[in-house]
């Protein structure tokens, strides 16, 4: 056991993933070894090469996984959510802006089984092909940000030094500013009506949450005995991150950007609810939830389904995200 | 711990101005800064070119940036778009606001502890799977969704809630909208309980406690608890920052006229005094929060030790 | 007699299945004599203490079978609430690690005034009182100025005193000592031993010393207890054992400490792992890492044969052993 390391006071990161920064930032200091009953004298070979730990880990966490329900679950649904994003006509061949002021708010009818919104356009369909929006989105925003918050965090925190400390503070100004608020005063501007501008604001805003994970977890990384031996053998700095540290690092990378990706098809929605996120004519959960507020007396299937479809896609990726987290940090069991 | 505030006060500074300059510019792309101050009608070029120079809007963005933090600093915001003084705004709207945030706050602690205490010490069982998937569940459904929700069925369907909030405000009118900002970060802390009180209950000092014959409500109270809120409620702390900033949605639901209606009215009239104002505001506060935050944790936990 | 475990069981059920821990663990404690319970990490050492305390994780732990009794009655037998009565006022348990066994955010002088408000039902201010006598008596240095300090404040050889203190605060008739000294740096290692010992003597309590280091066990125990796998193999006032062996485990141990009238000889170690306790090996659990190991033991376990009145051996072949 170690001295307890007095906390760096602004080591701690507030915010929505609070809970999940200082576990998985340990996960691979346990590492799959520790599972039994709690002993003091468990000592685990320091000697194991890297390659092998990282295959131990993956490894272990997929069986695990397998057997999980929670995983399977989210996974079916990711997987169903992907096939209607790539091809929506496959089970809902109508077209999401064929509406018809008519039928506003009518209740569900034959060949209409969600009804119809406030604008007359068939509801279900629109939910269906709103999936690829939030899709398109999710996935976007959510590479941008794992991209460039682990390339910087990672950088910064294998090399340290004086460009540690300025991505530090750049991070800290990037969490003071409320997201929603980011969002409504730069997307306010933008007339453009594809997801892109979306996609770029959540990357602007985003990437410091993955580059402080990225930066902790390399640091931990870094600590590890078979890093010091590398080192003490002259592996090259490029070579050490990459090949010993990169793997070992990323795995923290990925629970996060995994519950990110759900929060941000939150915030488009939410965006899109507050009319600076996508504009019609896209079509989005949230442009169909907003517009249906207005009617939620009348026509509450309107606002039901879009509503149900976006709560139902954010679950499934926080749960993978949650199911991935479990595999991979045994201590929680 | 003197030296270490004083230290802490100085990081702040770079933060603070990075934080407001980043929305200084972004407000300076969002459109025109004169447009608002005509009232609802578009300036004539003249009229606007001489607001321009008034308000040193033909200067370069790092000089005005300069220039508008020197007033901020003797305290004055500017004006809005109805030619009300922006303090004035704020000093309508903070109180509205810091009511809702307090609300909040509550329930996190009257809820989110309280089930995650229940559930840390009840781990593995059914109900503590239950919980977790309802606060999963809670996390996912984004909080417009969960207050337009929760205002067609307590405000419409059954009536038992104004669906919205009357200008005064008061702490009876913003109990749901409370809940509604509350709802994602009381699922957190729900979680975020939970997993320290399971994580503490099998740490040696507890068993240390068991073995010394404590009955088992002080083996909880006094040493468990004591130390599995303290993440707890520095989380909770710093979420007073992050509700006062993200109560726009919630406030835009309930039509409450608060921090987040002032800004959403000042976005679309682009009034950019407004904005930056109140943003300067929230970062402040935000700032300040985590500033606290970290003093707390000195105070709850002895071992650290800030030089 | 003191405490005795007879016949006892415990097994945890884990995910991955069933980890049998103890199985069949007798021994016996007198007031004021000190038995070593020998043996590697996993051997069922710490899970026997912690049976006896009562404070075993459950679940996964459980106690299957046997009886441990304390004073005359079976621990096993009373009621949660009269045990929680017996820990601490008499029967009190000392930890390996101090550092994470103390509460970091409470003074110590409040974890250890504790005992005193909880037991004796003091008043806090008497009960402070109580710890700093407590601390004068382990022989911290300025105890009355210190017992507001916190764990973390303290070396680690003061800290393991505190714990003594603890432990010995309402004067229990017997202590269990779990690893007491492994933690501490080797020269603060034989003061805590020399403290705890002196105690002992004072109080005439009975000492379960649990410990892996033979050199500790020579000073101060009287009767020593090995364990492998779970079992008892083998037990005997401490002379006896040091001079000869009566199971080839023992004698490995043994073997396997480094002598100075040794030196340049290559340093014995027995062959092999400890078995998991999820699959203990047939017959004597030992057999696949014994040199002496024959058919009989691959397929019998062996009991806990006598040699003499006072020491027993689980090895078919123990008389073998004991000639060398």
């Amino acid at each position: 056991m170690p001295e307890p390391q007095p906390l760096e006071p602004s080591s701690y990161v507030p915010g929505g993933t609070a809970e999940l920064v200082p576990a998985d930032a340990e996960i691979l200091r346990t590492g799959p070894g520790g599972r039994g009953p709690r002993g003091p004298d468990t000592t685990a070979a320091p000697s194991v090469a890297a390659e092998e730990r990282v295959r131990s880990l993956w490894s272990d966490a997929w069986h695990d996984l397998r057997r999980n329900p929670v995983f399977l679950v989210s996974a079916l649904v990711i997987l169903f959510l992907v096939l209607i994003a790539l091809w929506p006509q496959l089970i809902a061949p109508g077209n999401p802006l064929d509406c018809d002021l008519a039928k506003a708010q009518q209740g569900p009818g034959p060949g209409h089984p969600f009804g119809f919104n406030g604008q007359g356009c068939d509801v279900y369909t629109r939910t269906v092909h709103g999936a690829r929006t939030s899709v398109t989105v999710g996935v976007c925003a959510t590479l941008g940000v794992a991209v460039l918050g682990s390339v910087l965090g990672g950088l910064a925190g294998f090399f340290g030094g004086v460009g540690d400390a300025i991505l530090s503070r750049v991070t800290d100004v990037f969490f003071a500013i409320p997201v929603v608020l980011g969002g409504l005063v730069l997307l306010s501007v933008v007339t453009s009506s594809t997801v892109w501008p979306v996609i770029g604001f959540m990357v602007l805003l985003g990437w410091p949450q993955i580059s402080r994970i990225a930066r902790g977890s390399v640091i931990t990384a870094r600590q590890n005995d078979y890093v010091q031996a590398a080192r003490a053998l002259g592996a090259s700095p490029m070579r050490i991150l990459l090949r010993h540290i990169a793997p070992n690092a990323i795995a923290p990378v990925i629970v996060v950007a995994t519950i990110a990706l759900g929060t941000y098809i939150a915030l488009e929605a939410t965006l899109s609810y507050l009319g600076v996120g996508l504009k019609p004519p896209s079509v989005s959960w949230g442009i169909d939830i907003s517009a249906a507020s207005p009617y939620i007396r009348n026509a509450p299937h309107a606002l039901l389904w879009p509503s149900g479809a976006l709560a139902v896609t954010v679950l499934a990726f926080i749960m993978l995200g949650d199911a991935v987290r479990d595999a991979l940090d045994p201590r929680l069991r | 711990m003197g030296p270490y505030v004083v230290r802490r006060l100085l990081q702040m500074v770079p933060v603070f101005a990075g934080a407001t300059l980043l929305i200084f510019l972004m407000v300076n792309v969002m459109g025109d800064p004169v447009a608002g101050l005509c009232g609802e009608r578009q300036c004539d070029p003249a009229t606007a070119a001489r607001l321009k120079q008034e308000f040193g809007l033909d200067q370069p963005v790092w000089q005005q940036y300069l220039t508008y933090m020197g007033n901020v600093f003797t305290g004055d915001f500017g004006t809005a778009f109805n030619g009300q003084k922006v303090t004035e705004l704020m000093a309508t709207s903070f109180p509205v606001t810091l009511r809702l945030t307090i609300v909040a706050i509550l329930f996190e602690i009257a809820i989110g502890v309280t089930l995650g205490v229940a559930m840390g010490l009840r781990r593995g069982r059914p109900v503590d799977t239950g919980v977790l998937l309802v606060t999963l569940v809670v996390i996912s459904v984004p909080t417009f969704v969960t207050g337009l929700l929760l205002q067609l069925l307590l405000g419409v369907e059954w009536g038992w809630i104004k669906p919205s909030v009357s200008w005064q405000a008061g702490f009876d009118e913003l109990i749901v909208p409370g809940l509604v900002l509350a709802s994602v970060s009381l699922a957190y802390v729900t979680r975020l309980t939970r997993t320290s009180i399971a994580e503490n209950a099998r740490a040696d000092y507890v068993r240390t406690a068991v073995a010394k014959g404590l009955p088992r409500h002080r083996v909880i109270v006094r040493h468990l608890l004591r130390n599995s809120l303290i993440p707890v409620v520095t989380f909770i702390g710093a979420d007073v920052g992050f509700l006062m900033g993200g109560a726009i949605v919630t406030e835009r639901i309930f039509n409450i006229h608060g921090v987040g209606y002032q800004l959403y009215q000042g976005i679309l009239r682009q009034s950019t005094q407004t904005v930056v104002g109140f943003v300067t505001v929230l970062v402040l506060v935000f700032l300040v929060a985590n500033l606290l935050v970290d003093l707390l944790y000195a105070v709850l936990d002895p071992r650290i030790r800030y030089a | 007699m003191l405490l005795e475990v007879r016949d006892l069981h415990v097994e945890f059920r884990t995910r991955d299945g069933v980890a049998r821990a103890v199985n069949g663990v007798s021994y016996g404690v007198d007031a004021g004599e000190t038995l070593a319970v020998l043996g590697e990490s996993g051997s069922g050492k710490s899970v026997t203490a912690q049976a006896i305390m009562g404070i075993l994780d459950s679940p996964p732990g459980r106690i299957t079978g046997g009886e441990i009794l304390f004073q005359g009655r079976d621990l096993l037998r009373l009621k949660e609430e009269e045990r929680r009565r017996i820990r601490g006022a008499e029967m009190a348990m000392i930890f390996q690690d101090a550092l994470s066994a103390l509460n970091p955010v409470l003074p110590v002088g409040d974890q250890l005034g504790e005992m005193f408000v909880v037991h004796r039902g003091m008043s806090r201010k008497d009960a402070r009182a109580k710890a700093v006598e407590l601390m004068d008596r382990v022989r911290i240095p300025g105890a009355a100025a210190r017992v507001r300090d916190y764990p973390h404040q303290f070396s680690g050889g003061m800290r393991q005193r505190i714990m003594i203190a603890m432990a010995l605060a309402l004067e229990p008739a017997l202590i269990i000592a779990d690893e007491p000294t492994t933690a501490l740096d080797v020269t603060v290692q034989a003061q805590v031993m020399d403290l705890l010992a002196e105690l002992q003597r004072e109080l005439t309590m009975g000492l379960v010393l649990i410990t892996h280091d033979l050199g500790v066990v020579a000073d101060v125990a009287d009767r020593i207890a090995v364990m492998y796998a779970g079992r008892i193999v083998e037990s005997a006032p401490v002379h006896d054992l040091y001079k000869a062996p009566a199971h080839p485990y023992t004698r490995g141990l043994l073997d396997s400490i480094p002598r100075l009238d040794h030196k340049g000889r290559e340093l014995y170690a027995i062959k092999g792992l400890p078995p998991s306790l999820m699959h203990i090996p047939a017959g004597c659990a030992f057999h696949p890492r014994c040199t002496a190991a024959r058919d009989l033991c691959r397929t019998d376990v062996p009991p806990l044969h006598e040699v003499t009145g006072e020491r027993g051996s689980a090895c078919h072949f123990w008389r073998e052993c004991l000639d060398g």
